[in-house]
């Protein structure tokens, strides 16, 4: 008898029912697709905000200070301490492995260029372009292309970057312009031939300079799997109080929490572990701003869900008490014939149930369907169908249903059937 | 009628007592008594006829019988239990076990059959069982039409399953408003026959009623005004129709 009045609720109230739905479904896709770019499109924002460079430095602990003219590094090539090559793998073995996006090691030289009857002393600096790097467990199997473009995404190429290991160079295109060199041509770097393979613009110091493979660098200055400093572009977690706190004076608790959190100055501190004798610094401007961009833009996606919510909840409610309304008869029938309020609740908050549960199945797919669409269409690449976000999807569409529902319900079983049967007469 | 059904018990006990009941409720001129401190006795088996114009306290009277309202003073007694005693979930579960009711507008649900209607009062009570309802309709000359919607059935036919519905669980108490206040002459007759038939089987029977005639079919009829008993009357069978 319960389904048989339920079911027949469905039938008779259809349109009011199909309202109601499509209120949840509403809803329900648009918190659908706000969790889903929010969750999946958070790394690929991250990654975009990564494009205005890297947010962590690493320097060797007992580094003799830079000392830069214009942008131009005239510290002695030789002087100071080295990072090794070969150890950088390891800053993929940290805690937030997943978050370190890119690894860019440098190491500044100074080069004499001959071209045609003219040497001259330039800067240049050593870079990994396309790098493969291979993790330091073999068993994995695990590899990353990482390097200086990557981090760099502002630097405009034309021609090609030096191919690892070559004899290839890039050159600034101010260095360029003013020693006329065109890509393909061949020069003396060092005493060595080597080619021009592309010609580099970036707006700033680096117009003149040459960008050599670090192999190169590294022979040049007779430092093999030598490294100066390493740029590391990492996903953070926006900046609060306690990721400024000193680790080693917080409380066990306060650490632990302090260290599994993203923030740029744990990644940081768990890079100077697993390279010992560094030192790692946060690039502070860029990260700062990444985590407030991000946190506004979650903020943003958070409010808008919410409204979405909301407006479901009272469509839903506004829907539930029009129904109520016109069923008062059949209420007071019901109370008269011995029904509790219990039952009476009931039969409403199965309805709304099966509302809920069929508009926010409803809701889950067309909300994944736009995510996809969001995806493709903002972020360049499409949002996966994520499953883990159904169950989320149906609990807030009940949460919200039953919510918006509920006070009319409550009136309903405080309807007095005496005086409700008596109306109609 | 079906003649195999036995009669409840006929005893000549009691089974409904007022004792001072008051009901009186807020207006926009102040407080109003719709009942004032009425006692009343109805014994089992009996039918009572309750008369009155308009506004007499006829409505707050058939609420308080049918455990659908609460006297604010006094009590009210039914088949040995005060119902001020009750909570309200022992309330709806008493009115289920206790009271019938034949209401004047039918107040059939409509999306349902004849048979489902019944056994919506069979579902409030304890458990549906098909067969019983069919009886019941059957009682009431029916079971031909237990397939048929509300709106397929004349107001009569209509009025019968609500008496079917009233029926169902057996309760002592049968509690009619204007039973036939919405019918044609000829259902009048035929429902008349049946409630005469049903309190010859023993069924207690309080009916509100405006039509003289009607009244005076009961065993007894208690007249109300301004929320009192202003007449009691008992009738015998001999009694002007």
């Amino acid at each position: 008898m319960f389904s048989r009045l339920i079911l027949e609720s469905f039938l008779r109230q259809r349109r009011r029912k199909l309202l109601a739905a499509l209120a949840i479904l509403l809803g329900t896709t648009a918190v659908t697709a706000m969790l889903a770019i929010g969750t999946s499109v958070g790394d690929k924002i991250t990654r975009e905000m990564a494009a205005y460079g890297a947010n962590i430095v690493v320097y060797p602990a007992a580094d003799a200070l830079d000392v830069e003219i214009g942008g131009v590094n005239v510290r002695p090539a030789t002087a100071g301490s080295y990072l090794r090559e070969n150890e950088l793998a390891k800053i993929k073995n940290i805690f937030w492995r997943n978050n370190v996006a890119d690894i860019s090691p440098e190491l500044p030289v100074t080069a004499s260029l001959t071209s045609g009857q003219r040497t001259v002393q330039v800067p240049a600096t050593g870079y990994w372009f396309q790098h493969t790097l291979h993790s330091t467990d073999p068993s994995s199997g695990e590899s990353w292309t990482m390097g200086a473009p990557a981090l760099h995404p502002w630097w405009k190429l034309r021609g090609a970057w030096p191919r690892e290991g070559s004899s290839e160079i890039a050159v600034g295109s101010e260095l360029a312009r003013q020693l006329q060199l065109h890509i393909g041509d061949t020069v003396l770097a060092q005493g060595q031939p080597v080619r021009v393979a592309g010609i580099v613009s970036s707006g700033d110091a680096t117009d003149r300079t040459l960008l050599v493979p670090l192999g190169l660098a590294q022979r040049w200055i007779g430092h093999p799997g030598a490294v100066r400093r390493v740029y590391v572009g990492a996903l953070t977690k926006p900046e609060d109080a306690l990721a400024r706190k000193n680790p080693d004076k917080l409380s066990p608790k306060l650490r632990d929490r302090w260290y599994c959190s993203p923030y740029a100055n744990s990644i940081a501190y768990q890079i100077q572990e697993v390279l010992p004798n560094t030192r790692a610094e946060q690039i502070r401007r860029i990260a700062q701003g990444e985590g407030t961009i991000l946190s506004r833009i979650s903020g943003l996606m958070l409010l808008v869900a919410l409204a979405a919510l909301v407006a479901a909840g009272l469509a839903v409610g506004a829907s539930m008490t029009t129904a109520i309304v016109e069923r008062r008869q059949e209420i007071g029938l019901m109370r008269a014939l011995g029904a509790t309020r219990v039952i009476i609740a009931g039969l409403f908050f199965v309805e709304i149930t099966v509302l809920a549960v069929a508009g926010g199945v409803a809701g889950y797919l067309l909300g994944s369907a736009l995510a996809h669409h969001i995806g493709d269409q903002v972020f360049g690449s499409p949002i996966a169908f994520n499953p883990a976000l159904l169950p989320a999807t149906l609990l807030l569409s009940l949460v919200v249903s039953l919510a918006g529902s509920a006070p009319s319900i409550w009136q309903a079983t405080q309807m007095e059937p005496a005086t409700v049967l008596r109306e109609e007469g | 009628m079906d003649e195999s059904q036995e009669p409840i018990d006929s005893a000549q006990d009691t089974i409904i007592e007022l004792r001072e009941a008051t009901r009186q409720y807020k207006g926009r001129a102040g407080e109003v008594r719709a009942l004032d401190s009425v006692s009343l006795s109805v014994r089992r088996g009996e039918w009572l006829a309750i008369t009155g114009p308009s506004g007499s306290g006829k409505s707050t009277l058939v609420n308080l019988l049918g455990c659908l309202d609460r006297a604010d003073s006094g009590s009210v007694w039914i088949a040995g239990k005060d119902v001020h005693t009750l909570s309200r979930q022992e309330l709806d579960q008493f009115r289920a076990e206790t009271v019938g009711f034949i209401f004047q507008q039918f107040h059939l649900i409509p999306y349902l059959t004849a048979l489902e209607n019944v056994m919506l009062a069979q579902y409030f009570h304890s458990i549906t069982d098909r067969e019983e309802a069919l009886a019941s309709l059957r009682r009431v000359g029916l079971e031909d039409r237990a397939a048929h919607l509300p709106s397929e059935l004349s107001g009569g036919e209509q009025q019968r399953v609500c008496i079917a519905r009233a029926l169902i669980n057996q309760p002592p108490v049968l509690l009619a408003d204007e039973p036939t206040g919405n019918l044609d002459a000829a259902n009048q007759e035929i429902v008349t026959g049946l409630l005469r038939s049903l309190n010859q089987m023993g069924h207690t029977i309080l009916m509100v009623t405006h039509d003289p005639a009607m009244a005076q079919m009961a065993d007894r009829i208690v007249e109300l005004q301004h929320g009192r008993i202003v007449a009691e009357r008992k009738l015998t069978a001999t009694s002007p129709v």
